[in-house]
């Protein structure tokens, strides 16, 4: 199942930014709700080993360029072996965005339908968090 | 338009400083004025980006202004996030080009170091587009992807990036008024701490403290202020299409050079906005100080060094002679004053006529070009 992301597009020059926008950046126009599919190719990305308050060291960054045009920054569980032009598939955990491959997005969907979600207050901060202690949980598991 | 002109500079040591932030302004200022031999400017423009949250006080332009003993002298405060000195500079010279004052101080300063380090990186973060932020986007983390798009593209290299740190640590060496006056290694550089992959420590700039000030008149002094140019660009990082060049830059060389009537091939030395060291090499090329794909290579080869035919940063740049925010844009133009007029002892770069100095604001959304020039 490919999860499908809210953008917007301009009326006056296409460009589709994801989230959603009410202005275009570069036109004094508003802009157009769509939804693009959450699959694209790694633009960039970076490991930070020094994140900010609330973040837990390394922290993966991506950018990616969805095939419906936006580019999208999110986060990544691991980034070995990952390279820039890499086709990835974006999956949201309770809101935050990860890419990842099909298959770890998998498990991620199953362990989450097991949990439940998160209360809506809970803050992005806490999720991605949560998300990642539970990543390195199941990979000490596996190990 | 007339003319305006640099007739006195100053600015404080930088580095990890004990006074209250307006006395470090308050120094830089009062060494400008006495070399413009001025009592008083006609007006002020104050630059700092944050010192609301950095030393908790607000309506900077009056407590500034009142705490160097100015608080008749009309005074506003200019931000544009880390090129908040330059803007200011800007604002200054518009006044004086436009004949609404004769004379304007443009005094910027910033005090981070007595705040711990992620508190500091936090509310720098705070120049970046909300949503990047909300995934930990800091400055260091945009640098880094920046960066792995430079060197996946092949334009750079990693000794390249790293040879931009040896070679400004280098020049600090000669700066008394310097952060860091050690010089590094290119080993050193390359094992250096990895901060936000590939990205090392010592590709970033330190966090500092410390004031720079200038004079602008109508009346004629030795520099003249030969062109200036703003050029912007969106908040998110993810919005642009290319992740390796700079509009901003490109925007603002492009009005610079415009208004100065001549090329980039005419600049003899510059302050380039090298926060990170890859964003020296990306802005030599958006400068058009370099041709694409060349400023990499120029750099190992020693062209843009000391005594190369270039001189590329000789104060040490943001990377050395340190980054206090707002004070940087104006302390690169006070370094290019000093190498106009002979006066940069240590590092003087001979008859250099043309200065330009490049200052970034935010990552890249609001930078500025300023060119200066020797009158004969």
């Amino acid at each position: 199942m490919i999860e499908m992301i809210k953008a917007s597009r301009c009326p006056r020059c296409e460009m589709v930014v994801a989230p959603p926008a009410s202005y275009c950046p570069h036109h004094p126009v508003l802009m157009t709700p769509i939804t693009v599919p959450g699959m694209g190719e790694i633009v960039s990305f970076t490991t930070l080993h020094t994140p900010p308050a609330g973040f837990k060291s390394p922290l993966h960054l991506a950018i990616v360029e969805l095939d419906g045009g936006a580019r999208f920054v999110c986060h990544g569980s691991d980034v070995k072996g990952l390279k820039v032009g890499a086709d990835v598939a974006i999956e949201a955990i309770d809101n935050i965005y990860y890419f990842s491959s099909l298959g770890a997005m998998d498990r991620a969907r199953l362990f989450w339908r097991r949990t439940g979600r998160a209360g809506e207050r809970v803050n992005a901060i806490a999720r991605s968090l949560a998300k990642r202690m539970w990543r390195s949980r199941t990979i000490d598991k596996s190990a | 338009m007339p003319d305006v002109f640099v007739a006195g500079v100053g600015m404080t040591r930088v580095g990890r400083r004990g006074e209250p932030l307006p006395e470090l302004m308050a120094d830089a200022a009062h060494a400008a004025l006495a070399e413009a031999g001025l009592d008083a400017p006609e007006a002020i423009v104050v630059a700092t980006m944050n010192p609301e949250e950095f030393v908790g006080d607000g309506n900077f332009a009056s407590n500034v202004a009142t705490q160097m003993g100015f608080a008749d002298v009309p005074t506003l405060r200019v931000e544009t996030a880390t090129s908040s000195g330059a803007a200011a500079f800007y604002a200054g010279f518009a006044q004086v080009a436009a004949g609404l004052r004769a004379s304007v101080l443009v005094v910027g300063g910033e005090k981070m170091t007595h705040l711990a380090t992620p508190k500091v990186s936090e509310l720098i973060g705070r120049s970046i587009d909300p949503y990047e932020r909300a995934y930990g986007a800091t400055m260091p983390a945009l640098a880094g992807l920046v960066t792995r798009a430079l060197l996946t593209r092949g334009a750079i290299t990693s000794r390249e990036i790293a040879q931009v740190a040896v070679k400004n640590h280098a020049n600090g060496a000669r700066n008394p008024l310097a952060h860091f006056q050690e010089p590094v290694t290119l080993e050193e550089v390359l094992e250096s701490r990895m901060v936000a992959d590939p990205l090392r420590l010592l590709h970033c700039c330190p966090i500092s403290d410390g004031a720079a000030a200038v004079v602008l008149t109508a009346e004629p002094s030795h520099v003249r202020v030969a062109g200036i140019g703003q050029g912007t660009d969106t908040l998110a990082v993810r919005h642009r299409r290319e992740l390796t060049s700079f509009t901003a830059t490109r925007m603002a060389a492009r009005e610079a050079f415009g208004m100065a009537r001549f090329g980039p091939e005419r600049v003899d030395v510059a302050e380039v906005h090298d926060a990170f060291t890859p964003f020296e090499l990306i802005s030599l090329e958006d400068l058009g100080l370099f041709p694409q794909g060349k400023a990499g290579r120029a750099t190992l080869d020693g062209d843009t060094a000391l005594d190369g035919r270039l001189p590329i940063n000789t104060s040490g740049g943001l990377k050395a002679r340190g980054h206090p925010l707002a004070a940087t844009g104006i302390a690169q133009i006070v370094e290019c004053v000093w190498q106009l007029t002979g006066r940069a002892h240590g590092r003087q770069v001979p008859h250099a006529t043309r200065a330009l100095a490049h200052s970034i604001g935010g990552l890249a959304t609001n930078n500025w070009v300023t060119l200066l020039e020797a009158r004969a």
